[in-house]
């Protein structure tokens, strides 16, 4: 035990007092501020879709704004648990996101059988995944910047969960700025790739978060 | 919720404020009350004090995730777990390496490791040519007598290590001296 008294003797010699970090709630409460005044920056600067007031009337299409939103919301703050090494002793809370992810797909499901006949598919493709990437690089740096302040230990589930929202905030400007009713193009372009950026976000998360 | 956990957080919270009789009190009890989880997992009592060290390092780091207004032992035990976790995955992976190393041993086990027909003396010029690691250690076996494990303490390596270079020495200097 020599050497765990040392330890102790040198840490405790140099310990200041320190700021305890904020709770979770404020903490996602922050990023979704953050990230909601993104969305809206971006979307008054490309502009909000021109049919908009039709496509509010739509249930299907409300439905998915919802629960996207939702996913959006709930996995912002099942991050901001998993920067916790405790998940701030709120686990279930911390694997929420699940519950809005399994609406969101029922809801596209529903929607896709809906779709009859089916909607034309536009002409573009992948250019609608290029851009969701690009517009969620901004939210995605900044939840892993704020994140390795913290000590994550599920840091490969806290990188997936943290990029998934900031896909989230990516795939909710395009819903909202890109005129387009085509549920096929949107799953295979929209949404199936939010799949591998939260693969992704598990090596991320190994890669940044490790501490 | 017991006493003795109260004092747990109420220690953490004065040492957030700053106290370092406090912080040095609770780092001691923290060890004292993650000493017998870390012992019951592991094999060697060094290897018990490294972590536990690990530990209280990750603790000091990662202090300011605590508030103070939670119970304290989960928070230690989720930090002790990773870190012991961490120390597996890696102790695993390095026992996976050395039996890859064993295994390329045991195609040439009829060969003794440790002896050869020839004298040291009759091969030392193209011992000299090994990487020096490797001369070395066949210089120390061979020519000075040492054994492996001695080899090993006095290079600051496993015997395994000194073994599997050992082997990998014998390798070149056979297949040189089969030109």
């Amino acid at each position: 035990m020599d050497n765990i008294e040392q330890l102790v003797e040198t840490l405790s010699k140099d310990v200041q007092p320190v700021k305890p970090a904020p709770h979770p709630y404020l903490l996602s409460l922050q990023w979704i501020g953050a990230a909601a005044l993104y969305l809206i920056v971006t979307l008054a600067l490309t502009g909000l879709r021109p049919d908009w007031r039709e496509s509010f009337v739509e249930p299907w299409f409300i439905a998915e704004i919802v629960t996207l939103l939702a996913l959006f919301i709930v996995s912002a703050l099942g991050t901001a648990l998993l920067a916790f090494p405790d998940l701030h002793q709120k686990r279930l809370l911390a694997f929420a996101p699940l519950v809005p992810a399994i609406l969101f797909v029922a809801v596209i499901l529903s929607a896709a059988l809906a779709d009859i006949p089916p909607a034309p598919l536009p002409e573009h493709s992948i250019e609608c995944t290029c851009s969701i990437l690009l517009t969620m690089l901004l939210p995605a740096l900044w939840t892993f910047y704020s994140l390795r302040r913290y000590a994550s230990t599920h840091y490969r589930l806290a990188g997936s969960i943290a990029l998934l929202s900031a896909f989230s905030v990516g795939a909710l400007w395009l819903r909202l700025h890109e005129v387009n009713d085509s549920i096929a193009h949107v799953v295979e372009w929209h949404y199936l790739p939010m799949l591998g950026v939260g693969l992704l976000g598990l090596w991320v998360g190994k890669l940044l978060l490790k501490w | 919720m017991t006493d003795r956990d109260d004092n747990l957080e109420s220690l953490m919270r004065q040492s957030l404020a700053g106290d370092q009789r406090a912080y040095a009190e609770l780092l001691r009890a923290t060890a004292r009350l993650l000493k017998p989880f870390l012992s019951r997992r592991l094999r060697f009592s060094n290897e018990v004090d490294d972590l536990l060290q690990e530990i209280l390092l990750s603790i000091h780091k990662a202090r300011h995730t605590y508030d103070g207004q939670r119970p304290y032992k989960p928070w230690v035990y989720a930090i002790a777990k990773f870190r012991l976790l961490d120390h597996l995955r890696a102790h695993y992976a390095d026992q996976l390496r050395t039996a890859e190393d064993y295994d390329e041993l045991e195609e040439i086990l009829p060969d003794d490791v440790t002896e050869t027909a020839l004298s040291y003396e009759s091969i030392s010029a193209e011992v000299e040519k090994l990487p020096e690691k490797q001369a070395t250690i066949l210089r120390l076996m061979h020519h000075d007598g040492y054994t492996a494990k001695e080899v090993a303490a006095k290079m600051g390596m496993n015997e395994s290590a000194v073994k599997v270079a050992a082997h990998r020495a014998y390798k070149i200097l056979r297949e040189r001296l089969e030109r």
